[in-house]
């Protein structure tokens, strides 16, 4: 459960400006590992000459500028907005074992794949992403006018309703070969192979949702009091809720329909920092939006190199991190932590 | 993904279909009609198996369909074979449509009361030897004599296919399609004799896996290069580490590695579909900026071909049909 905001303990208030400052300088680590390495060796001095003075015909600078550069700053994108959707719903739902795809996203971004799979119209990555988007939107547009009216409604219509997705996706998928196939790759979420697709319109939904996160975190921490004392205090309780259910929808959706569904970095990320932030919905989302990219980051440099056979996905790995994360978070904290 | 995993997979899901229909329909029922009594001791992937010397019902799955379409075997039931549908002529791909489907490509699309209505007196298995063993052999034992044939490595489809002729007693029109085949591939190997066999080459498959920003790099004797071989191309180079079937010929290295794969290639083959355009995984390493670079891409040396997948002799004098399109411009050069 979110704890109270009110008496915060002086060591987080003071530790939070280290911790943001110790974030950035991780990040920026983060980001530059995530550029050196991978299946071909580029020496270290090529990494900042592929930046500031590229070479097209130099096979290294390519390597960076092409392939490295845009999943370095997927990686950062993907992993904001899951950790920052993460940290919207277990607030709004005051339910630490929400997640980002709680409302239907990943389940509806994975039943239009299947759908338009099996339609022959998901051959293509942008054609993916698109399905991808409308999916997650359609999903969690019909949990919300189902839902809208409680947040314990909501949080059972999006289960309720990935289950039935789920379910239909399967039959679909036992009966299509290709639906399979492709579902089947896109399910284990991944941040490889997309730096050739063009991520503009999900990269900048997702920058400006980031942004709204922010901007709405303040009014979260009244709402996260419960709506009776929300209003109390003011707070247009309904308004609230509504963008913040649009902003997780837009990160979430964004997120998945990029990179497939890649679990526990909304999850974990928003426990790690709960402690530390005390209570303080700002802090929490703004180190969310910086915790997110690490932890992605550090995830797909590892799963790069993990297996001498090649790259697994990554959201193997941010399972495999994320599952003894999130015990050694209860174990350390307590579950009060959560 | 490779070829062979993807076929493993599916040939994996109509034999276990296969084997649970036998178990629901078919109790009693051991030994469809034989023909006239006689048999042979026949030997395949799972034994040596007593089957009849002239089958006359035979149901085929996975591999054998198109093969003995092919050879004109007394097919009384198929499983569905999508992938090869675009490789069948007219004629048998009317054959193909017009036979009952006991299976589908997965399991759950199997018509568990056809396969029994049809009777079979021989069960032709064209899967791979491993998934075989996922079937309950007994099972389907009890409605007529099972054999096992399927490839291991992909330049095996010949040998298996004309073992699974042979099992179905279709042997007389393979070996002429066979013939066909393989005056054609001479023809064309005194044709490239010059221009063919000095080149260093490399190919490029069409079962990279985009996801995991990978390539399909194939070697002699895989599904992209084992007709080519038979005209006297020579991919240079081996598997880094070899692993089973498909990929004792084939790899996967990341796209960040393409140069230093292809970067010795006098001239570098990709597969594509039979429309001509690229499938997704060979248009991921043809979009990229390393290709572009790579020396025989700058020499105008790259050649699409066509119709990669065939197993047979018939769907295989295709891809050499194709082969010779593409390779044309060699001789003018």
């Amino acid at each position: 459960m979110t704890s109270a905001p009110s008496a915060n303990p002086p060591t987080a208030s003071t530790a939070r400006p280290v911790v943001l400052a110790v974030g950035v300088i991780a990040l920026v680590a983060a980001g530059a590992v995530s550029l050196a390495v991978g299946a071909r060796a580029v020496p270290v001095g090529e990494l900042w000459q592929a930046l500031a003075d590229f070479d097209p015909r130099d096979g290294d600078h390519l390597v960076v500028r092409d392939i490295r550069l845009p999943r370095m700053v997927l990686g950062i994108a993907v992993g904001a907005a899951l950790a920052v959707g993460g940290a919207l719903i277990q607030t709004l739902s005051r339910n630490p074992l929400a997640e980002p795809g709680i409302l239907g996203v990943t389940h509806g971004a994975g039943f239009a794949l299947t759908v338009g799979a099996a339609l022959g119209l998901a051959g293509s990555a942008i054609s993916q992403l698109g399905l991808g988007v409308v999916g997650s939107v359609l999903a969690t547009a019909l949990v919300y006018a189902v839902g809208r009216h409680s947040t314990l409604r909501l949080l059972l219509a999006g289960v309720a309703f990935s289950a039935v997705l789920m379910g239909v996706s399967l039959g679909i998928r036992l009966t299509s070969p290709d639906a399979l196939d492709q579902y089947r790759f896109w399910s284990v979420g991944s941040l490889a192979g997309r730096e050739q697709t063009d991520l503009t319109v999900p990269l900048v939904a997702i920058g400006l949702a980031l942004a709204g996160a922010l901007v709405i975190a303040r009014s979260l921490n009244a709402v996260a009091l419960g709506d009776t004392v929300a209003h109390t205090l003011g707070a247009d309780v309904a308004r609230v809720r509504t963008v913040t259910l649009l902003l997780i929808t837009v990160l979430a959706g964004a997120a998945t329909a990029v990179a497939g569904p890649i679990l526990f970095v909304g999850l974990i990320v928003p426990h790690l920092l709960r402690r530390l932030t005390a209570g303080s919905v700002p802090w929490l989302v703004g180190l969310s939006a910086l915790v997110g990219p690490i932890l992605m980051l550090v995830a797909d440099t590892i799963a790069r190199v993990l297996l001498h056979t090649g790259e697994v996905p990554v959201a193997i790995v941010t399972a495999f991190l994320g599952g003894p994360m999130l015990i050694w978070v209860v174990r350390r904290y307590g579950a009060g932590s959560l | 993904m490779s070829l062979l995993r993807s076929r493993l997979a599916k040939g994996a899901a109509t034999a276990a279909t296969l084997a649970l229909t036998v178990g629901l329909s078919a109790c009693g029922a051991a030994g469809g009609e034989q023909s006239d009594g006689a048999t042979r001791q026949f030997e395949a992937d799972n034994g040596t198996v007593e089957i009849p010397e002239n089958p006359e019902r035979v149901v085929a799955t996975g591999y054998a369909v198109p093969t003995l379409i092919e050879a004109g075997a007394p097919l009384v039931g198929i499983s569905s074979w999508e992938r090869g549908e675009p490789l069948m002529s007219d004629e048998d791909l009317t054959t193909y449509e017009e036979l009952p489907r006991i299976a589908g490509e997965t399991a759950a699309e199997t018509n568990y009361d056809a396969i029994a209505e049809q009777d079979p007196d021989l069960i032709v298995i064209g899967v791979p030897k491993p998934i075989f063993g996922e079937i309950d052999a007994e099972r389907l034992e009890s409605i007529a004599p099972v054999v096992a044939i399927g490839p291991n490595v992909p330049s095996a489809w010949r040998e298996v296919s004309r073992t699974q002729a042979d099992a179905a007693g279709a042997l007389e029109q393979f070996d002429q399609v066979k013939d066909e085949y393989d005056t054609r591939a001479d023809e064309l190997k005194q044709k490239y004799a010059d221009v063919l066999p000095d080149l260093k080459l490399a190919h490029v498959g069409g079962y990279g896996e985009v996801e995991n920003g990978n390539f399909q790099r194939e070697f002699d004797g895989s599904w992209g290069t084992n007709i080519a071989n038979d005209i006297g191309a020579q991919y240079y180079g081996e598997v880094a580490e070899k692993g089973k079937g498909s990929r004792a010929v084939s790899e996967y290295p990341s796209l960040e590695e393409l140069p230093s794969a292809m970067q010795e290639a006098d001239a570098i083959t990709y597969t594509v579909d039979p429309d001509g355009s690229a499938p997704q995984p060979v248009g991921y390493v043809l979009d990229s900026n390393l290709w572009k670079n790579l020396p025989a891409v700058e020499d105008d040396m790259t050649f699409p071909v066509k119709y990669t997948e065939a197993a047979t002799y018939g769907q295989a004098k295709q891809t050499l049909d194709a082969l010779d399109e593409t390779f044309a411009p060699l001789l003018k050069k």
